[in-house]
């Protein structure tokens, strides 16, 4: 590598150094600022960008400013049972950091503090920013910060600080994996906060259920949580996402059983099979369920299930959550059900759907057997040619099912299994309908899984020989609806072109999904599921230390690409074995010295070694007496060859 | 810095370090200045041997030497020459000047009124000189060794940049070293004085000075000079960087250190030999003193001739 002076130096004020520095990590941080704040940095900025001389006036005119920017910023939460909630806290640290930073800043004088405050303002950012668009910004963050000490140390190098920013950079790679994966973690709940504009209110199901024209079902492609399996992704008709149960039909509407009949109840299994291990990461829904696969056989930390299953939190969901569950796929319950809400589940006003109700007690007559019946109901849905779709006529709702089955005979997952619940009750089977999503396998990469908004769906669960039994009412459907909205979610029109598309923004979902669980989620409990898989599989294990030692290779390779300049001339690159052969004797070349000088230094300790008077001669020939002939260049590698024989001899 | 002088200059370096002992380097800058076509500014202090250099260099060139000694009143005209009208002759007559001669000692040159001095200077440039408005051209190769004492003050006019930038380099001889001390202490030097007889014919001269002029500088060698001349410029620790007068003497002088040892390829080594000799007075640190030696390790430390 030439080292051109031309741009070889930059002016390294200190003071500016610093300014970079500061720049560099306020820019998050300006979205977390509030305006007053935000003007009274403008202030500083313009008293520097004017030069203008720090006086004891200026110094404390500029303190006030910031402590009523402080007040004005804070205003509303300035109190003290306010600042245990630390994000506020946290907030109030940035704000003092940047008065003291800005104060010290106009003064033009370093002093240590001023020096570390680009680290703390880093550290403080951290606790605003959990995204990955932020973990890619700290990277950056550090390289640079590190590069501008070092660009401090070296006067202004800038080739040369740029690369050793880069050597001490990826020399620190294998510490920073080894660290990060081993030192001990505090268990923590993890609050994830994200970039402002990340975290929009997620809608899809929502505790109601509405059956008019305002249900109008908007197919939105907005990720409402995603999935990854332990194991294989199960079924395509396993992927049923539990939400919450509803029983009382109310006309337009359905509603969930009053509060007292479900309030500490808790579930029975009478059998768990083909148990399934996964992680969820749900998006903020301002609801408290969450949301696992039928049927949740282990509640995650903090949510309890209740006798229906239901899986709820305390709060309502208004940041990012993260957990694992177990569910089970084969699986029997229901005899324990209370009569409370058995009876819930067979209530009917058997004057609002005559002509269903004529129906349904024709069928529970035909067959007193329960199953029979269920089938015969299933039958007899199909047999109504009914349409699925999206965009459906609207029910006359003083008698839903008669409508739906009779005259409108259309609808989406709402009509058909609020209809089937209904019509199972009026043949007497208890009956409720289930919200929650149902997961579209083409929306999986290997063993992840997205549940986009439009996967809403409802079900209905009926109480069969005292087990609840799942039925899938849209599947009653035998024709569905060419109509645009219900094509376009049905994705069947799809080229092949945006299918490839598709594909690859599941792929950058999922590896965003991988970053998210393993870096930016990174916990106590992840820690322990590692150190857990170690101890029971060795293949993980070899898997894991193979992984570590490629890494250090790489590394390697890095700094050694790194450390040595490329070598800008052919004789150059000739000239190198030598040049380490000398440098294990001890002989390092000089700043400025020139190669003939060099090597005249080891000549005059090692006066015998012809070789080396005859390199030079032909080093000097080659690249300064045009003689930059293949003969030439032979022969100086063969004297090299000598030379370096004969060192490694001595 | 090791390198081996060719042998026919061997004879006449050695020749002049009989009556200068122990100061090879300064001689041969002064031989590569010579056949580089430029002249030298000696500056040291009284009594290192600046006249003793240049008379013996002189001698051993078979050059005809002239001397001018500069004090405060001397005149243009001492130096050039005078034309006068003989009334005998009934015409001008020009009675030449001790710059007619091939090689020209100025000593103390700073001692003259600008005026005096800018009189030489012009003629070291151009090569000739106008008396009464008649051109009269100098003897060819026409050589001058300008000496100051750089601490003296009192009663001396110190040349400016501009006129310094007519010296192709500038040296100081400095104190000879023990051994060669007690050679002059015991008087050894003095014996072979007077058989000096010149070892270069004028002829051989001339055709070294165009052997100079011909040594090549290959790419890698030009990009090493050239970054050693933006430094100089754009690092900012000079008040000014060097010109492009200075970056030809720069050449100019490293080509004739080539030839000097026995090359017709310049390598970054003659640049280094000659560097602080040809910047020395071209160049003024921004901060703290300016002396060859600064140089040196300010220019070849930040510039890499190879990696």
């Amino acid at each position: 590598m030439r080292f051109l002076p031309i741009s070889r130096f930059i002016e390294t004020s200190p003071l500016r150094l610093l300014d970079g520095a500061c720049l560099l990590v306020m820019l998050p941080l300006l979205l977390v600022i509030k305006v007053p704040m935000l003007l009274y940095m403008l202030l500083v900025f313009s008293l520097l960008f004017f030069r203008k001389r720090a006086t004891g006036l200026t110094l404390f005119l500029t303190a006030l400013a910031g402590v009523l920017a402080l007040f004005l910023s804070l205003y509303g939460a300035f109190n003290f049972s306010g600042l245990s909630r630390l994000k506020l806290f946290v907030e109030l640290l940035i704000y003092l950091l940047v008065i003291a930073v800005s104060l010290q800043r106009l003064t033009r004088e370093i002093n240590f503090y001023l020096i570390i405050s680009p680290i703390l303002l880093m550290a403080l950012s951290l606790f605003f920013f959990h995204s990955i668009s932020m973990l890619l910004y700290v990277l950056v963050e550090i390289f640079v910060l590190l590069w501008l000490i070092l660009l401090h140390r070296m006067d202004g190098h800038v080739s040369q600080s740029l690369r050793m920013a880069a050597l001490y950079f990826v020399s620190s790679l294998p510490w920073v994996v080894l660290l990060f994966l081993f030192f001990p973690r505090i268990s923590f709940e993890h609050a994830a906060y994200g970039f402002r504009g990340d975290e929009v209110r997620r809608m899809g199901h929502d505790g109601t259920m509405y059956l008019d024209s305002k249900a109008l079902l908007v197919p939105s492609e907005r990720i409402v949580m995603e999935v990854s399996f332990a194991q294989r992704l199960p079924a395509a008709d396993q992927l049923y996402f539990r939400g919450s149960l509803l029983y009382v039909d109310r006309g337009d509407h359905w509603e969930p059983l009053p509060r007292r009949l479900t309030q500490n109840s808790k579930p029975v299994f009478e059998s768990a099979e083909q148990l399934s291990i996964y992680n969820i990461t749900l998006y903020p829904t301002q609801k408290r369920w969450l949301y696992l696969l039928d049927l949740p056989y282990e509640a995650p930390k903090g949510a309890t299930i209740d006798a229906d299953f239901m899986t709820t939190v305390p709060e309502k969901i208004d940041t990012v959550q993260h957990y694992e569950a177990t569910s089970s796929l084969r699986y029997r319950y229901g005899r324990a059900t209370s009569p409370a809400v058995v009876e819930a589940a067979s209530r009917i006003d058997v004057r609002r759907n005559p002509r269903s109700y004529a129906l349904a007690q024709q069928i529970a007559q035909r067959y007193p057997d329960m199953q029979q019946r269920a089938d015969a109901m299933a039958e007899r849905f199909r047999a109504q040619a009914l349409r699925y779709t999206l965009q459906p006529k609207p029910l006359d709702l003083h008698h839903s099912v008669d409508s739906f089955l009779f005259d409108k005979r259309e609808g989406y997952c709402v009509h058909f299994a609020a209809s089937f619940v209904l019509f199972a009750r009026m043949a007497g089977v208890p009956a409720r309908v289930i919200t929650g999503y149902k997961g579209d396998l083409a929306n999986s990469v290997k063993n992840y899984l997205i549940i986009k908004e439009k996967d809403a769906h409802a079900w209905a669960e009926l109480l069969i020989d005292g087990a609840w039994q799942r039925v899938e009412t849209t599947a009653f459907a035998s024709k569905v609806s060419a109509d645009r909205g219900t094509q376009s979610s049905q994705d069947d029109a799809d080229t092949q072109g945006s299918l490839l598309l598709k594909k690859i923004n599941l792929y950058l979902m999922y590896i965003k999904y991988e970053i998210e669980t393993w870096i930016l989620h990174y916990s106590h409990f992840r820690q322990m599921q590692l150190l857990e898989e170690a101890r029971k599989n060795p293949g993980f294990l070899l898997k894991f230390l193979l992984a570590i030692v490629l890494l250090l290779l790489l590394v390697i390779v890095a700094i050694r690409v790194l450390r040595r300049p490329s070598c800008s001339d052919r004789v150059l690159c000739t000239m190198r074995p030598l040049l380490a052969a000398l440098r294990k004797q001890g002989y390092e070349r000089e700043d400025g010295e020139t190669m003939h000088a060099f090597l005249c230094r080891y000549l005059d300790d090692f006066p015998q070694c012809r070789e080396i008077a005859e390199i030079d001669r032909l080093y000097e020939r080659i690249r300064y007496g045009g003689e930059d002939t293949t003969g030439a260049h032979l022969r100086l590698q063969e004297e090299i060859r000598l030379a370096t024989i004969r060192s490694g001899r001595a | 810095m090791k390198q081996k002088l060719a042998s026919e200059f061997t004879s006449v370096v050695d020749a002049i370090e009989q009556h200068l002992v122990g100061k090879r380097e300064a001689i041969t800058l002064m031989l590569a200045a010579y056949f580089a076509g430029g002249h030298v500014l000696l500056e040291d202090i009284p009594g290192v041997g600046k006249t003793t250099l240049a008379k013996s260099f002189a001698r051993v060139m078979g050059l005809d030497f002239g001397r001018i000694q500069f004090t405060s009143d001397l005149l243009p005209s001492d130096i050039v020459g005078v034309s006068y009208f003989s009334q005998k002759e009934g015409d001008f007559f020009l009675r030449k000047g001790a710059i007619f001669s091939q090689f020209l000692l100025a000593d103390e040159i700073n001692r003259a009124m600008p005026k005096t001095q800018s009189a030489l200077l012009e003629a070291m440039e151009e090569h000739h000189v106008t008396i009464d408005g008649a051109s009269y051209v100098l003897p060819e190769p026409f050589f001058v060794i300008g000496t100051q004492n750089p601490h003296e003050e009192v009663g001396t006019f110190p040349l400016p940049h501009s006129q310094l930038d007519r010296f192709l380099c500038s040296f100081g001889i400095g104190y000879p070293d023990k051994a060669a001390e007690r050679r002059v202490l015991l008087g050894l030097e003095i014996t072979a004085q007077q058989s000096d007889t010149p070892l270069i014919s004028p002829e051989r001269i001339e055709n070294l000075m165009q052997q100079a002029r011909e040594v090549v500088m290959r790419d890698a060698m030009l990009d090493y000079l050239q970054d050693v001349i933006a430094l100089t410029r754009e690092s900012g620790w000079f008040d000014y960087g060097l010109s492009t007068r200075g970056a030809l003497a720069l050449s100019a002088m490293l080509k004739s250190w080539a030839m000097l040892h026995g090359r017709d390829y310049a390598t970054p080594d003659d640049l280094q030999a000659v560097a602080p000799a040809v910047c020395s007075h071209r160049l003024r640190f921004s901060e703290g003193v300016t002396t060859a030696e600064r140089i040196h390790a300010i220019l070849f430390s930040n510039t890499r001739s190879d990696a």
